[in-house]
């Protein structure tokens, strides 16, 4: 049976019941019930982020552009300019210049590493091949600027962050990481025909699901 | 001790007032001015409803519930420029629609604001070699922020409209907008390429003088390959069905020989063979229907089904001469192929004779070049083949603005007169369309209004209220996706095919990928099936979310539904988010397998998720518009597609089930691991909008269903790629590959060389398909419904464009 206006009043009692219940979470929130952002699969609706007060938790994969590692303790550049990074880039907007010797010889540093950020599409495969580590996905979101020039330009000063800072916010992606330099260092350091084998260039050993 | 540091403290204070409150001079009083205006505007600005692409989207998630772009003022989009002050500009701006976007602006009321949002609005993006993209809308309009990122997020969105209020909050009113000199920016003209109406001038004089364009002339041209060798055998060493024999007898009795997988018949002939596979074999669906520029001839590829069973595609191949390309229209046999014929005379210049319109459709009337053939070089083109050799080992950085004279994104033909470009009107050129019956009236809906699904044109012939004809205009979105996608390497397309349908990247994902691994015969884990098929469901639901949530927008249902449905699409992204590291654009798929492992904590959420949060979600919305009388009012009987029509149409996925078909790749010709999961195929008996409004509520039940087998059977640790390269080449031959995307089929057309990148790839993109029928649907009807109907068909114009 089908009552004229039933169905548009059950909608728009829908709505009232929506905007008391934001009374009820409101009210739990600010008792602090309910920590923010954190409705999820399990609940219903959904809840405001203040933003900038607060910020949405972000997962550890989160990625936007690319920086480079360098030794926290050292302070030495992981990167070794081999390309691969350049090479798999979508959108091909990543320069290197190698760094020469004095003698002219190549060596395995960047002179300069620059990535065009209004061309770079946040895809993270420059991290995901870097054989070294070196070239990460950082994720820092906040980047708008007033002036197209000369910020869409990262240069390799502008790439640089700490392995620490990293680490701090990527404590499992770090953790894997360091764990599968130990074993290839560990390989390194046993003489050929034992130990461990070091996973092969080009195969990407799944993070490990904990 | 303790009077002193009061005493200093009241200093500090008294300080502070004359500084900031007290109003002691004439300046002061109007600096007090400036602040409260500033104050006021930067509070209340009010942006367009306009959106260009992916981003539009986040955009939109801005303004939903969880990010609520109002609690900065910026309540309501508005949908027309005069009642708006800020622009954003969401993302790719095409040479197509940058003169709509300029008039736009003109229309706005001072004081206005330009936001540009995205890497593609900011520069061009990773779309910026493309020959329809302007690189970065600063070349036409005064941007005031720049949003970074590919798509930036809500809360990046939000973080640069916070940088434009302190923009705004450091405006003076004593050099207030209204006595600020802004140069006029003249609506750039289509004329061979975009001519931007400043440099006029300079592009008179530099062509007249024959000044070369390309600063830096290109090291290497493209090559062309030759075609596929004809086979004398009568399969061409394929192991054929029975069924495909009685096909391949029947063309061969039209004098087809097999070539490269498909079977070539002669262009004298194409037409009778046609027939004769439609009415004497069944093949009744025309799926696919694209072209390949090779050597001497240009191939005119056709994908053949029959809906009545399952199976794989009869692939039909005719050639055509390179230099004068013409092969018989099938639009009579099946006319599913209006749109495609055209696209491939916009593409490669082949002519299809007796098509009732043929005519650009991507680009415009008046563009010069046929993009796809190998030989045409776009402004900036660097290579042939990615990647560069210029990135690395010397990879000194030029712009590509650079290398161009013109420092745009074009090119000119060296014949070409700029005095004989049309003037820049006031309007779109149709305005200016005589109409011979008076009580008729010619209505351009689109490129940007509220309820197009972003920039689509509608040009709708009216008769009163009731629509005599409608025509839809493309292109406004058109990225060169295929163009690039033959310079990329094959991997390097995955997270392009994100771009496609934006709402859908991890099922484009699936698609491409399952197409690579059917060209090279890979493995994939078993784990890395299951990962696959859950995040192809998972897109599923949230697509049909958001497809009911646009689709009741567009009846009037002002946002309200939509906000419901971005709230269970934000739960859905964060899985996403979680599992590849971005919300939209996943770039998650690899060949054999995906890029990474699902983290620790996904499953638990997974879980509540199918188990909990949607089956209520999918109720809640069931429950409050299925049996709506306004939704019922305004969708029964609406947009008709009966099921012969919609099989003739190439119409595909919920738009051919809602029409009583009961066709689903999954089904009928399975891929990854859907063979073993239960679920129906759900069909509709009327074909009307209601009907495609329903099916897509009853296949977000199925999806569930499938979703709660995933969980049940998900294999433990295992790896979840067998061979992440970064270079494959896959072995020489060609494959047309299709999957069951949530808005029908997505099929890639791949043609291997055997090199480290596509010789062709084409995108059989559903939602450009399924518009074909659109005015054979809208005839007869109501204005208004026009709209419903659009929306009830669920396109999404990054992957109608492409």
């Amino acid at each position: 049976v089908r009552v004229l206006g039933l169905e548009t009043a059950r909608g728009l009692l829908l709505t009232l019941r929506h905007f008391l219940r934001t009374y009820v979470v409101g009210a739990r929130r600010s008792l602090g019930m309910r920590a923010p952002g954190k409705e999820g699969p399990g609940s219903a609706g959904i809840v405001t982020v203040q933003y900038p007060e607060e910020r949405r938790e972000n997962p550890e994969r989160f990625r936007v552009l690319p920086v480079l590692l360098y030794e926290e303790e050292t302070g030495e550049v992981r990167c070794t300019a081999c390309g691969i990074c350049a090479r798999v880039c979508p959108p091909q907007c990543i320069w290197i210049v190698q760094a020469k010797g004095a003698d002219g010889k190549a060596r395995p540093k960047p002179e300069e590493y620059l990535v065009e950020t209004n061309v770079c599409m946040n895809c993270g495969m420059c991290a995901e091949f870097c054989p070294f580590d070196a070239v990460r996905m950082d994720n820092r979101y906040e980047l708008a600027e007033r002036e197209r020039r000369p910020g869409d330009v990262m240069r390799l000063t502008d790439l640089m962050v700490s392995t620490r800072y990293w680490a701090r916010s990527h404590p499992v992606a770090w953790a894997s990481m360091e764990e599968q330099r130990r074993i290839r260092a560990a390989a390194k350091a046993v003489p050929r025909g034992g130990g461990l084998t070091p996973p092969s260039s080009g195969v990407q050993t799944p993070k490990s699901p904990a | 001790v303790a009077g002193e540091a009061g005493g200093e403290a009241m200093r500090a204070i008294e300080e502070e007032v004359r500084r900031r409150v007290a109003v002691l001079s004439w300046r002061g009083l109007l600096s007090l001015g400036d602040r409260a205006a500033s104050y006021g505007r930067r509070s209340s600005l009010w942006p367009m409803q306009f959106g260009l692409a992916c981003c539009a989207i986040e955009m939109i998630a801005t303004a939903a519930s969880r990010f609520d772009l109002a609690r900065f003022g910026s309540d309501i989009f508005r949908g027309s420029p005069r009642q708006a002050d800020l622009m954003i500009i969401s993302g790719t701006v095409t040479k197509k629609m940058a003169p709509v976007i300029v008039r736009l602006y003109d229309q706005m009321a001072e004081p206005k604001y330009v936001m540009s949002m995205g890497a593609c609005a900011n520069g061009g993006g990773p779309f910026k070699e493309g020959y329809n993209v302007v690189s970065g809308i600063d070349e036409f309009l005064p941007v005031d922020v720049y949003v970074r990122g590919c798509p930036p997020t809500p809360q990046a969105l939000l973080h640069g409209l916070m940088e434009l209020q302190k923009r705004i909050d450091g405006e003076s009113f004593i050099k207030a907008w209204h006595l600020r000199k802004r140069p006029e920016v003249p609506p750039p003209v289509a004329g061979p390429d975009l001519v931007d109406l400043r440099q006029l001038p300079e592009i008179r004089d530099g062509l007249s003088r024959s000044l070369p364009q390309r600063l830096k002339a290109p090291k290497e041209a493209p090559s062309l390959r030759p075609p596929a060798a004809v086979t004398e055998s009568a399969t061409g060493g394929a192991v054929v069905t029975a069924r495909d024999q009685r096909a391949h007898e029947v063309l061969a009795s039209f004098g087809a020989k097999p070539a490269g997988g498909a079977f070539l018949v002669p262009a004298a002939r194409w037409t009778e063979a046609a027939v004769a596979l439609r009415d004497t074999q069944g093949y009744d669906y025309l799926a696919n229907l694209t072209a390949a520029d090779y050597e001497g001839s240009i191939e005119a590829v056709y994908h053949l089904y029959r809906t009545k069973d399952a199976g794989p595609a009869l692939a039909v191949k005719v050639r055509a001469d390179r230099n004068d390309p013409e092969v018989p229209s099938v639009t009579p046999v099946w006319p599913g192929a209006a749109l495609q014929e055209r696209e491939v005379f916009d593409m490669f210049g082949m002519r299809f004779r007796g098509h009732p319109g043929l005519k650009r459709i991507l680009t415009w009337d008046g563009f010069s070049g046929w993009p796809l053939r190998k030989d045409f070089m776009e402004p900036y083109y660097d290579e042939p083949r990615k990647p560069y050799s210029t990135r690395w080992r010397e990879g000194h950085w030029v712009a590509a603005e650079e290398r161009n004279r013109w420092r745009r994104n074009v090119l000119y033909p060296a014949d070409w007169d700029p005095d004989s470009l049309p003037p820049s009107r006031p309007c779109a050129p149709e305005c200016d369309t005589e109409l011979e019956d008076d009580r008729r009236l010619l209505v351009s809906l689109g490129p940007q209004h509220p309820s197009t699904h972003g920039v689509f044109q509608m040009r709708v012939l009216l008769e009163g209220e009731r629509i005599v004809d409608l025509e839809p205009v493309f292109g406004y979105l058109h990225r060169s996706h295929e163009k690039l996608g033959e310079r990329n390497a094959w991997l390097m397309n995955m997270p392009y095919t994100d771009r496609l349908d934006y709402f859908c990247s991890m099922s484009n994902n699936l698609a491409y990928a399952t197409a690579v691994e059917k060209l090279c015969g890979m493995k994939v884990p078993e784990r890395a099936e299951y990962i696959r098929v859950m995040m192809a469901e998972l897109t599923r639901i949230l697509n049909h979310f958001m497809s009911v949530g646009f689709l009741l927008n567009e009846l009037g249902a002002m946002f309200t539904p939509m906000l419901y449905a971005l709230e269970e699409r934000e739960i859905i992204l964060d899985l996403f988010e979680m599992a590849s590291g971005s919300r939209m654009m996943c770039n998650y798929m690899r060949f054999s397998g995906v890029s990474a492992d699902l983290p620790a904590e996904f499953m638990p959420l997974f879980s509540r998720l199918v188990t909990e949060r949607l089956p209520r979600a999918i109720e809640h919305m069931d429950g409050f518009l299925t049996r709506s009388d306004l939704v019922m009012d305004r969708m029964r009987g609406i947009g008709v597609l009966t099921p012969e029509k919609a099989v003739a149409w190439s119409a595909s996925g919920p738009v051919l089930r809602a029409s009583g078909v009961k066709y689903d790749v999954r089904r009928a010709e399975p891929y990854s691991i859907y063979d073993r999961f239960e679920f129906e195929v759900p069909t509709y008996p009327n074909g009307d909008a209601y009907d495609r409004y329903r099916i897509r509520i009853a296949e977000m039940w199925q999806s569930l269903r499938i979703l709660e087998q995933v969980l049940k059977g998900f294999p433990g640790p295992g790896p979840v790629v067998e061979r992440n390269q970064y270079s494959i080449r896959p072995p020489e031959g060609e494959v047309y590959h299709r999957c069951e995307n949530p808005k029908g089929e997505l099929g890639f057309y791949l043609v291997s060389d055997g090199s480290a990148n596509p010789y062709r790839y084409h995108v059989r993109a559903p939602s450009f398909v399924n518009l074909t029928a659109l005015s054979e649907m809208c005839r007869g009807h109501l204005l208004a419904d026009a709209v419903a109907v659009l929306g009830s068909l669920d396109v999404m114009m990054g992957e109608v464009d492409r």
